[in-house]
């Protein structure tokens, strides 16, 4: 039991958060407002690019690394995907697949310069922000490039603007939905599939791993793929909710990301952590975020707050007991 | 091992479920240009939200200020201030937080215009004024747009080179604010129309992405690698003052630094101009006032206001910068 409590922290964090924002919220004609469902899901839609990288990047720490290239990644591939709707009339299936297969190529490189040069994962993904970000800069020409919907060329297909909408009688945001759908598939990825018994293998002891037969490298180079082709997810979902592809958006989100990892209870040096506590982790800093703007909290102060939560998340797994995996 | 994970999910799943059902409609009225509230006078209370867009710039600091300033002169209202640090998502969500606390009028200044676009209009259809600041959206679902010209600033800023510094021509270095903004683009594209036919030459130009070290650092590099630049035109203020400390370092007493913005503050571009190390600079209000001013227009005298309001360029050169700063420092 305590070692369960300890496993999914972050999804009692949640909990307890989210109880303390029903009680905390201001009350508008009797109603409480944090309980609108068009709030509860702006919560959501509001997290769910950063939910959609943090969930990639808890693969990555999984197996003792880091990806500090996802925000840029992010810019890149909602300019991608932009430029290839307006400036190159790609239909919406040929833009995505093209976007997320340079994401996915891009975190498979990451991935080789890693494993296969032994260069560490900080500072390849650090020269992997950099160069993403160049790349999204040279791509728009140095300029956003805004998404217009229409049939006429030059004027991206009305279906991309999905992403921007709600379904289910109006209410549940679409980027949502796929936020919900990509964590689904990774919390069973990691699972049930020998590929997870590889990253945990590699995450507790890399070298014990390659010992036992484990084909480490090949591991290695799959997950920054994974990262990569995430990233690219979330940027295309950015593209698609604010009609815009911004060389410069993204920029800080590798931070959020590997912030909603750690309150998920996952530690940086590998082996242990779960897609559950990741998302839970992401939520927790969203509705937290939210209740505070609620309650008209100072910026400064919500910042302030938000840090404190990750230093409460760390120290938590400090006193975890060390057989609980 | 996986069972416990199957019933944390189904927590997850249930929490999810909770939150779907709990709460009722209140948004999917949808489509069609709202009517606006019923406007409730003198004797009502009102809410203010303030999205921002980035408060760690000084400029937009100021602009804060100013709401706040003016709007303690208003005792119906209360002003709620929200802050995007730059980030286009965040600003939709908070502008969204707004939407649901129910707030009587909003004034945004937004990051970007096309990401910012639709949920402005969203605000604007349910019937909530919006005052735009600084930088626009698209179309017209606003109230007022509230600001001065980019383009125009920077025509001023060339003409000035133009006429008082480089009357005979001569080279100029640009230092540019961020990549893919659009103030840094409009603040170019003005300055060579203000430059134009005058026989001057922009010779180097570099991204200063609006930051004071960024601009040293950049401003280091074109001062060494392009021989005979005589005036650094900086796209604000502080990358200005970057560009004053590069030259000084590179023992490069005679180039002239011209900046943009203006602001009012001890550590700001008018007592830059003041003190010498600025050429000039050009006032770039934040119509912090002026939009208080309008949203007690539209909410206690019922009135309508236009909607557009430039507001004035002021050029400050050492002559008329201490005045400047001091009226634009007066009362309230």
């Amino acid at each position: 039991m305590i070692a369960w409590l300890f496993r999914f922290q972050s999804l009692f964090g949640l909990v307890l958060v989210f109880l303390a924002a029903v009680i905390f919220s201001p009350v508008r004609n009797g109603e409480l407002l944090f309980l609108d469902s068009g709030n509860l899901f702006n919560v959501v839609r509001a997290m769910s690019e950063i939910g959609i990288l943090a969930v990639g990047m808890t693969f990555v720490i999984l197996v003792g690394g880091i990806d500090l290239s996802v925000g840029s990644v992010l810019g890149l591939a909602s300019v991608g995907a932009a430029v290839l709707l307006v400036r190159q009339d790609f239909g919406v299936l040929p833009a995505v697949l093209v976007v997320l297969a340079a994401g996915l190529v891009f975190g498979l490189l990451q991935g080789v310069v890693t494993a296969k040069l032994g260069i560490q994962a900080f500072i390849v993904t650090l020269a992997g922000m950099q160069i993403a970000r160049a790349l999204a800069r040279i791509w728009s020409g140095g300029q956003g490039v805004e998404i217009a919907y229409g049939d006429a060329p030059g004027r991206a297909p009305l279906a991309f603007s999905l992403l921007g909408e709600r379904t289910f009688n109006g209410l549940v945001p679409i980027p949502a939905l796929i936020f919900a759908v990509v964590a689904g598939l990774a919390a069973i990825l990691l699972r049930v599939t020998a590929f997870s018994r590889h990253i945990y293998a590699i995450g507790g002891n890399e070298k014990a791993a390659r010992l036992s037969g484990v084909p480490v490298n090949r591991v290695k180079i799959l997950v920054f793929g994974l990262c990569g082709l995430l990233a690219a997810l979330a940027g295309i979902v950015h593209a698609g909710q604010l009609n815009y592809g911004g060389p410069n958006d993204g920029s800080m989100a590798e931070l959020d990301a590997i912030a909603a990892v750690v309150i998920g209870g996952a530690s940086l040096s590998g082996g242990r952590g779960t897609v559950v506590g990741t998302v839970a982790g992401a939520l927790l800093v969203g509705v937290l975020r939210n209740i505070l703007t609620l309650n008209n909290v100072d910026s400064n102060i919500q910042l302030l707050i938000i840090g404190l939560v990750i230093v409460a998340a760390a120290g938590l797994q400090r006193l975890r007991p060390a057989a609980v995996g | 091992m996986p069972k416990r994970a199957r019933g944390a999910l189904s927590l997850l799943l249930g929490l999810t479920l909770v939150v779907s059902a709990c709460g009722t409609t209140s948004e999917n009225a949808g489509g069609g240009p709202a009517e606006p509230k019923p406007c409730g006078g003198a004797g009502g209370k009102y809410t203010i939200g303030v999205s921002q867009a980035n408060v760690a710039e000084p400029y937009r600091e100021r602009m804060d200020a100013d709401i706040r300033k003016a709007a303690a002169g208003v005792p119906q209202f209360t002003v709620n201030f929200a802050d995007a640090q730059q980030d286009n998502s965040k600003q939709v969500e908070q502008v969204e937080n707004f939407l649901t606390q129910q707030i009587d009028l909003l004034i945004i200044s937004p990051n970007e215009a096309t990401p910012l676009t639709s949920v402005v209009k969203k605000a604007y259809e349910q019937g909530v004024p919006v005052l735009v600041l600084d930088r626009k959206v698209n179309g017209d679902s606003f109230t007022s747009f509230i600001g001065a010209d980019n383009f125009d600033i920077g025509r001023r800023a060339g003409e000035f080179v133009a006429e008082s510094l480089l009357p005979g021509g001569g080279k100029v270095a640009e230092l540019k604010g961020l990549a893919g903004s659009s103030p840094a683009k409009e603040r170019s594209d003005g300055f060579k129309l203000g430059i134009g036919g005058k026989n001057i030459e922009i010779v180097a130009s570099a991204d200063g992405d609006w930051l004071r070290d960024k601009g040293r650092q950049q401003a280091d590099a074109l001062l060494k690698g392009t021989p005979g630049i005589q005036v650094v035109y900086a796209h604000n203020d502080p990358m200005g003052e970057g560009a004053y400390l590069a030259a000084q370092d590179a023992g490069l007493t005679g180039i002239k630094v011209v900046g943009i913005d203006g602001l009012p503050i001890e550590a700001g571009g008018i007592k830059a101009v003041e003190a010498g190390r600025l050429a000039a600079t050009f006032v770039y209000p934040t119509g912090g006032k002026e939009a208080v001013e309008a949203a007690r227009k539209i909410l206690v005298d019922c009135q309508q206001v236009p909607k557009v309001q430039g507001l004035p360029i002021e050029r400050v050169t050492k002559e008329n910068a201490a005045e400047v700063y001091a009226r634009l420092n007066a009362g309230g």
